[in-house]
């Protein structure tokens, strides 16, 4: 405390201006840990939104580069160095959400879009595809998915689908007990469970859905007549 | 605050050592701050590498986790199986000069009230010939026959439907088949019958075989305690995944006990073909028999099995008499099929342990589809191999995206410094942005300067293929390869294989595959392994004076220290003459050796091993091949004719249980005791002669396994009907689901939290400021 009535003749004396000046080092030491405390806060939400930020942004050069591809343009990249293609768009009328599907769910893919994983059927083909993303950002709007609701999915190829969602439920991530070569042409929708925690966890939250027979699906492959929808019953 | 009041007024010298504690609680607080912090990140690393790894349940299996012949069935734990009840295994292996028969008998159980489809697995030795299967379910004996691999299936499809006893079996991967079973009634019992072909390994005058007997983590005997854990806030009780942690730490049982929960018995009868010296067996005590010279009878011991512990047996020659050459025929369908191995001669400088000099250049693929796991991986791989370069050595690494960086401008010497240069780059890389590997690869190839004489270049790449170009970096490879060598190394879990072997063959290197973190050292072991020994190269096979239509393998890959040249051809015709020759080069030397055709011994079974490399052959070539079809069809066709599965073809099994003669009363049949002819099951009936085991043992030991088909019984998932059977089996193949969860809430949480404690800290602060300042002031004044 000698150092501070030290520093405050300096100040009365010579003029020394400033703030830090008439601090001792203790005090000195604790504002700046508070400064550190500060920043280091602050780059976290900043890393949080820059995350949510990118999330939003690129869907909508991915947006740009699916409706490019459904013009017929091959091989579109949504920009020169993405390490993945543009599979479909998914849309939730009732809830109001788009977004469009990458393909594979290797490495950086989910970071951009909800992604089609490579080991399964496109979405209308025979078997089960699956479409994992993010629950904080793509697939926010999952949990609101409720059954019966329909899902609106188009094809890269142009081919529109209407799928109704069913049951959903939670299973761990390496016992999802989903079967790509199921029976049927099935569609389930996965993100990560519980919504609202902030760890990543081993759960998962699938809702399943069933293909809508309607017409417009002539370019679905092996539409096979002997093989009717099957019939759930056990 | 408080005292500071009393430090306002206190003597200057109390007031001095007062600051110092200030100084010292100020700097503790601050280390305990930064610890925490610390702390915070490791945990959620730690968190997060845990995650990574698939947790399994004790007493479930998948799989692929299979070291032994197993019947698995599906578990009420989706995606998860439970393992049958082994009730007995017999080994018949019969070795005749190179040529290996295996012959494996196993009994099983479904120990449930329910009817279920079994998936038999059994891994084998690489380039295993499959050719018989026979089946007893229950009452009724089926045996495999040949057809293409759709045919095939919709055969069992069928059978399975009209709740049939069938079986199909199929070639997963080159060394893995699976055998499904289905409609298996309530307790019955399954004997399981495999015949396949191989030959025989050599390596450094050592000859040697090997049999699958890891037994995978199995049942956990300790009863499971499970508590339910209602969360406060959803209301639901969400399972431990593993409720018996700690429990779970031995996976393998006590060999002892094992022996007698699943006796083995193993027969080698061993033919050499020249005088045996030493038979030895790594982990298993032998019971040897003389027959002559050159034949042995070998039994194992069964009251000592490690159930950790592959077979494996060699033997050598008695002194002087190895045979650095041999030449075997068969002659099968109007065609001569010829096995052949030679194994050069030692070069003096190989023998000696003087490495040659390496010129190395790594290609790390740092592109966004290796984010996460994979690009740890890749680099850790890659640190160890640069960290393993010798200093005569040269070396330079490559990383590319969508970009492409060399970090060197040309091949530098491997002094400890480039060494640490060049590790250090490596771990600062990140995976982004898009994969252009042909640019990369060009590099590797093109740009390295010449190969300096008496050097091996090699070119070590880490990928996970995800490409689309592949024929192009097929033809890059072919036609820039020049006298390097191409190694590939597959990461993460689900590498483009097919790529990287066709590369790797293209390139004639080796593909080596890392799954896991764990893996990294041992495969990369390996690969060193192969990377350091010299080899012989450029080998060529022809025949003089025949018409051989077929070699394999094709090209001939080169071969590491003490391996010799084995080779399979066909030729035309019956009558065997001409010359076979084969030249090669240990390192500037050439090298080159005859033998006569019509000097080879017979041999059984070479067409099939011939047809087996054939089948490899023409997988390998699928790059040069346009038309996918066309290479089926042609794999079809050689599978076909020598009763093989393969890729294209499956066994599917047909009932052959002779139907009742007329007249026969019906009760003769109940018991189905005359086998079919060449059946020979009676090595796992019956009763073995135990005389070794006290009666109370063996009482206690068959508790166990009772107790142990009940656990069995009580995790399967077994249907009411046969029909539902195949349903439930089905649901057991199932897809893994990637993490869906970013860090993004949880940074901003974290973030605002301490944004908070800064603003309060900063209030706190200023309100003592302020405090302080009118203390000082007043005291100021009272001192005026």
């Amino acid at each position: 405390m000698s150092d501070k009535r030290h520093n405050d003749g300096n100040h009365t004396n010579e003029g020394r201006a400033g703030f830090l000046a008439r601090l001792n080092a203790l005090e000195t030491v604790v504002l700046a840990g508070i400064l550190l405390v500060a920043l280091a806060g602050l780059m976290l939400v900043g890393k949080g939104f820059y995350m949510k930020a990118k999330a939003e942004v690129s869907q909508v050069l991915l947006k740009r580069s699916f409706e490019a591809q459904l013009q017929g343009e091959p091989d579109v990249k949504p920009w020169p160095w993405a390490d993945f293609s543009t599979e479909a768009e998914i849309t939730a009328p009732r809830i109001g959400k788009t977004a469009v599907i990458l393909s594979g769910a290797s490495g950086e893919a989910l970071a951009f879009g909800p992604a089609l994983l490579a080991n399964t059927p496109a979405p209308g083909e025979l078997g089960t595809s699956v479409i994992a993303a993010h629950r904080d950002t793509h697939f926010r709007w999952l949990k609101d998915v409720k059954p019966g609701d329909l899902l609106l999915i188009t094809r890269k190829d142009g081919t529109n689908l209407t799928f109704r969602a069913g049951t959903s439920r939670i299973a761990r991530w390496d016992e999802s007990g989903i079967n790509a070569d199921a029976p049927g042409r099935n569609l389930a929708l996965a993100t990560c469970w519980p919504f609202d925690a902030t760890e990543q966890g081993p759960l998962r939250y699938i809702v399943n859905a069933e293909l809508v027979p309607d017409a417009g699906q002539s370019k679905l492959s092996a539409l096979d007549n002997s093989v009717q929808l099957p019939v759930k019953s056990f | 605050m408080l005292l500071d009041t009393e430090n306002a007024g206190a003597p200057p010298s109390r007031s001095h050592t007062r600051h110092i504690e200030y100084l010292l609680v100020a700097a503790l607080a601050a280390v305990t701050l930064v610890l925490l912090f610390a702390m915070g990140f490791f945990s959620h690393a730690a968190a997060e590498t845990a995650e990574g790894k698939p947790q399994r349940f004790a007493g479930y299996v998948h799989p692929n986790d299979m070291g032994t012949g197993a019947l698995l069935f599906p578990s009420k734990e989706p995606g998860s199986f439970v393992e049958a009840p082994r009730l007995a295994t017999d080994v018949v292996i019969d070795v005749n000069g190179p040529i290996i028969r295996t012959r494996v008998t196993q009994r099983f159980q479904n120990p449930s009230k329910g009817w279920v489809e079994g998936t038999y697995v059994f891994p084998l030795p690489e380039n295993s010939a499959v050719d018989t299967l026979r089946m007893q379910i229950g009452d009724r004996f089926i045996e495999g026959e040949i057809k293409a691999r759709e045919e095939a299936r919709k055969v069992y499809e069928q059978a399975k439907a009209e709740g049939k006893k069938t079986a199909l079996l199929e070639q997963q991967r080159p060394n893995i088949f699976t055998n499904q079973v289905a409609n298996i009634g309530p307790g019955e019992t399954i004997v399981v019958q495999i015949e396949y072909q191989s030959s025989v390994h050599q390596s450094g005058g050592e000859f040697s075989l090997r049999f699958p007997m890891v037994v995978a983590p199995r049942y956990n005997p300790d009863p499971i305690v499970q508590t339910v854990d209602l969360d406060p806030n959803s209301g639901y009780a969400v399972n431990d995944p593993v409720p018996d942690r700690d429990k779970i730490t031995a996976p393998v049982l006590d060999p002892a006990e094992n022996a007698r929960i699943n006796p083995v018995t193993l027969t080698v009868n061993l033919n050499a073909g020249f005088p045996i010296g030493n038979v030895t067996s790594p982990y298993h005590t032998l019971v040897t028999k003389n027959v002559d010279g050159m034949a042995r009878t070998i039994l194992l011991e069964n009251s000592s099995v490690p159930a950790d512990r592959d077979f494996e047996l060699s033997w050598t020659a008695s002194a002087g008499k190895t045979p650095h050459a041999g030449l075997f025929r068969e002659t099968m369908n109007g065609k001569t099929y010829l096995l052949g191995f030679v194994t050069p001669p030692a070069d003096d400088a190989a023998a000696t342990d003087a490495r040659p000099k390496r010129e190395v250049v790594f290609v790390i693929d740092n592109s966004g589809s290796m984010a996460g796991k994979s690009i740890e991986q890749a680099r850790e791989s890659l640190a160890l191999a640069i960290s393993k370069l010798q200093p005569q050595d040269r070396f330079n690494v490559i990383r590319f995206d969508d970009t492409m960086s060399v970090h060197f401008p040309s091949l530098v010497q491997a002094t400890p410094d480039k060494r640490e240069d060049a590790i250090a780059f490596v771990r600062g890389l990140t995976a982004d942005g898009g994969t252009e590997m042909l640019p990369a690869l060009e590099a590797a190839l093109r740009t390295q300067g010449t190969v300096e004489p008496g050097a091996l270049r090699q070119v070590v790449f880490l990928t996970d293929g995800a490409i689309g170009n592949e024929e192009q970096l097929f033809a890059e490879i072919s036609r820039n390869r020049g006298d390097a060598r191409v190694f590939t190394v597959g990461i993460g879990s689900a590498p483009n294989t097919h790529f990287m072997t066709k590369a790797a063959e293209i390139g004639r290197g080796t593909f080596t595959l890392i799954g896991s973190e764990d893996q990294v050292a041992a495969r990369m072991g390996e690969l060193f392994h192969k990377l350091e020994k010299p080899v012989m190269t450029d080998i060529a096979v022809t025949f003089d004076g025949a018409s051989a239509q077929d070699i394999t393998p094709n090209p001939m890959p080169d071969l590491y220290r003490g391996e010799p040249v084995a080779l399979t051809a066909q030729l035309d015709g019956t009558s065997a003459v001409g010359k076979l020759q084969i030249i090669g080069k240990t390192g500037s030397q050439p090298w080159r050796i005859e033998i006569d055709v019509a000097k080879a011994s017979e041999g059984k079974g070479i067409a099939k091993l011939w047809a087996r490399r054939k089948i490899d052959d023409l997988e390998a070539s699928a790059y040069a091949v346009n038309d996918a079809a066309t290479l089926d069809k042609q794999i079809e066709t050689v599978a076909l004719a020598n009763h093989l599965v393969s890729r294209v073809t499956s066994l599917v099994a047909v009932d052959v249980t002779p139907s009742r003669p007329a007249g026969e009363p019906l009760a003769s049949t109940d018991l189905p005791l005359n086998l079919p002819d060449g059946w020979d099951f009676d090595k796992v009936f019956g009763e073995k002669p135990q005389q070794t085991i006290p009666e109370d043992q063996r009482k206690a030991s068959l508790e166990q396994s009772e107790e142990q088909a009940m656990l069995v019984a009580d995790r399967m998932a077994a249907a009411p009907t046969a029909r539902a059977a195949g349903l439930i089996a089905d649901a057991g193949t199932q897809v893994d689901l990637p993490q869906t969860a970013t860090l993004a809430d949880r940074h901003i949480l974290i973030g605002l939290m301490l944004l908070a404690f800064a603003l309060m800290a900063a209030t706190t602060f200023s309100l003592w400021r302020w405090q302080l300042r009118g203390l000082v002031l007043e005291a100021r004044g009272r001192v005026r």
